[in-house]
């Protein structure tokens, strides 16, 4: 896609729902998200992704067919839906981004400052190869049920760990996620806010991350959704592949299983 | 059939059956971990503003887990924390000016960090619109907390609907422990002369939000 059209592509995209929801409330919203959802422009990162996948990269000029991603080398169907997950090589628990900056810095010879750097893309701008990774790497789970199990000690203390995080309250605003995300129907100005104690809820969202986001034009993933949060909680930056990072999506991920995986799904 | 939390409780158990924990060695346990992990997640610009990630007394007591309710004494804790927090301006004007209030209101910048930097303004918004609605005919406007549109037609101005106004600004907590409402006097987010706008904002006669 040329910049300019994948600019106008983004105004629309933020436009449109600002001019439904006057017209017509936040059915408005709904009726936008759908109708962009059917042409997502976020499936050209998984074509994106599949390439660098397999391409020869990095100081050690290898791909990445051997990355273990918890299945087995190179076993990518079904495997992002497991999780995070106990990975005995690292000795920790790791969810899918960590987990690829493992490999890219293992395989390829990548230097971890370099790709955390660059990891989270400006909004905008061509996105990350992350990014373009973890959307692949999560569309070969497609159709298939997230099935985060816990049954090693350490997932299971990750999980526990993860929900102690969600009700931390912290900082200036005093705010911890389960502040905006304990309860139905809540919206920060016009944005609605997933409600995070509700099962069906949570499962529309672990389903769809990696998603594109139509006012950033890029595609997000989880890392990104969750330091996007501590940004507006007024708190330091959340690392890229931190411990932090990884205890809330195996909290997140847990409580929505059963999700059917369906990326990359479609923001605002 | 067992509902998920249920289901997900009885697990909890039996993994702390297996390894022969009791629960309150556990949950402080977690609790170790979890902070020790809060302590090596997070960068910031300067040094000090790591310290955002530290939890005082009253927050400790509201991180309540799914909404666990709070004991009396734990109440009572907060309220008095609060309550000691609150200060007002030098000139003792708790109404000032809703102009500045209004901006303020509208306002939900100031003080983020991000990409190794700290957001500097002149001020901190006021953080309102991202939850109460306000003016008759904002549409850009929240639900977390309670609506606010035509606040002062229903309290009115005196002295005693504004110090409640303030003070409910400076410190929630002081009236509804634990509410989801920031501290945001308290915690340094806005200054006694902005919240004094705010409350001006809400109660003043004059004010848009209290128009018809």
């Amino acid at each position: 896609m040329s910049s300019v059209r994948r600019w106008l592509a983004a105004f629309a995209v933020a436009a449109l729902p600002c001019c439904l929801a006057a017209q017509t409330g936040p059915d408005g919203l709904a009726l936008a998200r759908k109708m962009l959802a059917e042409d997502n422009p976020g499936e050209l990162w998984i074509d994106r992704g599949k390439d660098l996948f397999f391409q020869k990269r990095g100081p050690r000029n290898e791909s990445l067919e051997r990355c273990d991603f918890g299945l087995g080398p190179g076993k990518l169907e079904g495997a992002s839906v497991r999780l995070p997950r106990y990975f005995a090589d690292t000795d920790r628990v790791q969810d899918l981004e960590s987990r690829l900056l493992t490999c890219m810095l293992e395989l390829q010879g990548f230097k971890r400052e370099d790709l955390a750097k660059t990891a989270i893309s400006p909004a905008l701008s061509n996105g990350s190869d992350i990014e373009a990774l973890a959307l692949y790497v999560t569309s070969r789970s497609n159709g298939m049920k997230m099935n985060v199990t816990l049954d090693h000690p350490r997932e299971r203390e990750m999980y526990e760990v993860g929900r102690y995080l969600f009700h931390r309250r912290a900082g200036q605003t005093d705010f911890a996620c389960v502040t905006c995300h304990g309860e139905p129907d809540k919206r920060i100005r016009l944005q609605d806010l997933v409600n995070m104690t509700d099962q069906k809820e949570i499962q529309e969202v672990v389903g769809s991350w990696p998603a594109y986001r139509g006012s950033h034009g890029v595609v997000r993933t989880m890392q990104w959704r969750l330091s996007d949060c501590f940004w507006q909680m007024r708190l330091p930056e959340l690392a890229y592949g931190s411990d932090v990072s990884i205890a809330l999506t195996t909290y997140l991920h847990r409580q929505g299983n059963g999700a059917v995986v369906h990326v990359p799904g479609f923001k605002r | 059939m067992l509902g998920h939390r249920s289901r997900g409780a009885i697990a909890s158990l039996f993994s702390l059956l297996s390894i022969g924990c009791a629960t309150t060695a556990d949950t402080a346990a977690i609790r170790d971990d979890a902070e020790q992990m809060v302590s090596r997640s997070f960068s910031a610009p300067e040094p000090a503003l790591l310290k955002r990630l530290n939890q005082d007394e009253a927050q400790r007591i509201c991180s309540k887990i799914d909404h666990a309710p709070l004991a009396q004494d734990e109440s009572a804790e907060v309220v008095k924390l609060a309550r000691a927090s609150i200060k007002y301006p030098p000139s003792g004007k708790l109404i000032g000016n809703w102009r500045h209030g209004e901006q303020l209101a509208h306002d939900g910048a100031g003080d983020r960090i991000q990409s190794g930097r700290l957001e500097k303004r002149k001020e901190n918004g006021g953080l309102c619109q991202n939850c109460h609605a306000l003016e008759p005919g904002d549409v850009n406007v929240g639900n977390v907390g309670p609506g606010l549109t035509r606040y002062g037609v229903q309290r009115g101005s005196s002295e005693e609907a504004a110090k409640y106004t303030y003070e409910k600004i400076y410190n929630a907590w002081a009236y509804v422990p634990c509410s989801n409402m920031p501290r945001l006097g308290a915690n340094g987010h806005l200054t006694p002369e902005q919240i004094a706008d705010l409350v001006a904002y809400l109660v003043d006669p004059q004010s848009p939000l209290n128009a018809k």
